[in-house]
């Protein structure tokens, strides 16, 4: 009969345990983020390659892509650096708006220098539970020189509920990183004045679509 | 030579101590640019010279070389850049490293046509560069504050020294024959032109995207030196920021 409380504790803790595996949400593993990468930057290079689509409708097309693939809110806020602490909350709404429109005109203009070519995932990094690092290479069927293909990384966050790129480098090179100290380096110069900068972004994006 | 580098070296220390009075930021402490003020000015000054001097000749050579002809320079001038990395990759003791720098070496001399064509790659054997501001890096030391060197463009004083023991440890430097001079002149004036023909279409997005075209600069030379000196390797991941 002494047996009978630790029984009844070993079954509870089984019994948790089992509900625990069975309704937790299930990790977020380093194959699906490769797999997540894989098929949406095949989807935004095919996207690009079609010849079908007018200049517009490519364009559009590429901004709902760019949209669903990535956090612009977070790498926004990630940008602003220290001076995002200070911001208020009106100029901060009013600079991820300026951000998201500057990010997808210069994002589609980087992208489309590789439209033609194939991205291949070569492995991947796990930062923690919710964020990975996911290496690539970009293959063009046209080089015949025998060099080694451009490294693309993309760093996927899962903390979210779905994944979602924050940020990527080519050729060791972050860019959500060289943002962040372009827009800090120039709030310094401007005396922290983030309209300064939503103007110039705004200019920016401007230039980029009107080529 | 010596003169060139006295004249350089000077230049540089006199933008040095001329910034040295300029109030510090804490901006310019946290982002490791105490000198900013002076590299900012600087930087205007190598536009100047970019915008008269260098990009004139860069056309010129756009006109004059068709090109297949600019791409078999290039190879010709990386080819002579291995016995510097070989010398490096020894340093930093990357022995594989070491022996594909000797085999692209021997290939690319003799079957490349003195490297004017690439049969290395074609035989898998990869490129990479090495140069002494990478092996001070793999040997602890640290980059010092940020400089723009006038001529020079980005650097650090680890970077800016290693631009100097690069020429000492080129043992080609140590052939000594009647136009050795001018052989080495030539050499560099070839490397800025093919240099600057290389980065052109690059640099004019980075001047056209750039909220800030000198803050832009500074990061992307760190990053790409941070990538260099772990040869490509996957940066660690602490190395990375918090999103």
């Amino acid at each position: 009969m002494r047996f009978q409380p630790i029984l009844r504790r070993t079954f509870l803790a089984t019994l948790l345990s089992l509900s625990a595996a069975l309704f937790a949400e299930p990790a977020f593993a380093a194959s699906q983020a490769e797999d997540f990468v894989q098929q949406n930057i095949h989807k935004g290079l095919e996207l690009l390659n079609n010849k079908q689509l007018s200049t517009d409708q490519r364009r559009t097309q590429f901004e709902g892509f760019l949209l669903g693939l990535t956090d612009m809110k977070r790498i926004a806020d990630f940008t602003l650096g220290q001076y995002r602490r200070t911001a208020s909350p009106q100029d901060l709404a009013a600079f991820e708006a300026a951000f998201q429109n500057y990010a997808v005109a210069v994002y589609q203009s980087y992208f489309a220098k590789y439209a033609g070519q194939s991205l291949k995932v070569t492995g991947s990094q796990q930062r923690s539970g919710d964020d990975f690092i996911v290496a690539t290479q970009l293959i063009d069927p046209s080089d015949k020189s025998g060099q080694q293909p451009l490294e693309v990384d993309f760093r996927v966050r899962t903390d979210g509920g779905k994944p979602v790129v924050v940020d990527f480098s080519v050729a060791g090179i972050w860019l959500a990183l060289e943002e962040r100290d372009q827009f800090t380096a120039f709030l310094g110069q401007n005396n922290g004045n983030i309209n300064t900068l939503i103007a110039h972004l705004s200019d920016l994006a401007k230039q980029f679509r009107s080529n | 030579m010596r003169g060139l580098w006295a004249l350089v070296l000077g230049i540089c220390g006199l933008a040095l101590t001329a910034c040295a009075t300029a109030p510090m930021t804490p901006e310019m402490i946290a982002n490791n640019d105490p000198y900013e003020a002076t590299n900012r000015e600087t930087l205007k000054f190598n536009g100047k010279i970019d915008r008269y001097f260098v990009i004139p000749t860069v056309a010129l050579y756009f006109v004059l070389v068709p090109e297949g002809g600019r791409r078999s320079v290039h190879r010709f001038l990386e080819n002579l850049t291995l016995p510097t990395t070989f010398v490096n990759d020894m340093l930093q003791g990357e022995m594989k490293r070491g022996s594909q720098t000797v085999a692209r070496f021997l290939v690319n001399s003799t079957i490349g046509f003195g490297g004017f064509l690439d049969p290395a790659s074609k035989m898998k054997i990869p490129d990479h560069g090495e140069d002494f501001g990478q092996t001070l890096a793999t040997w602890g030391v640290s980059e010092g504050p940020y400089l723009m060197l006038p001529f020079f463009g980005p650097s650090n004083p680890r970077d800016a020294f290693g631009l100097g023991a690069d020429v000492a440890l080129d043992p080609t430097n140590y052939i000594h024959y009647k136009q050795h001079l001018w052989w080495f002149a030539g050499q560099k004036y070839f490397t800025i032109l093919d240099l600057r023909a290389q980065t052109y279409t690059t640099v004019q997005g980075i001047q056209r995207s750039s909220v800030d075209y000198y803050a832009s600069l500074r990061s992307l030379y760190r990053q790409l030196r941070d990538n260099a000196i772990r040869n490509g390797r996957a940066a660690k991941s602490e190395e990375l920021p918090d999103f």
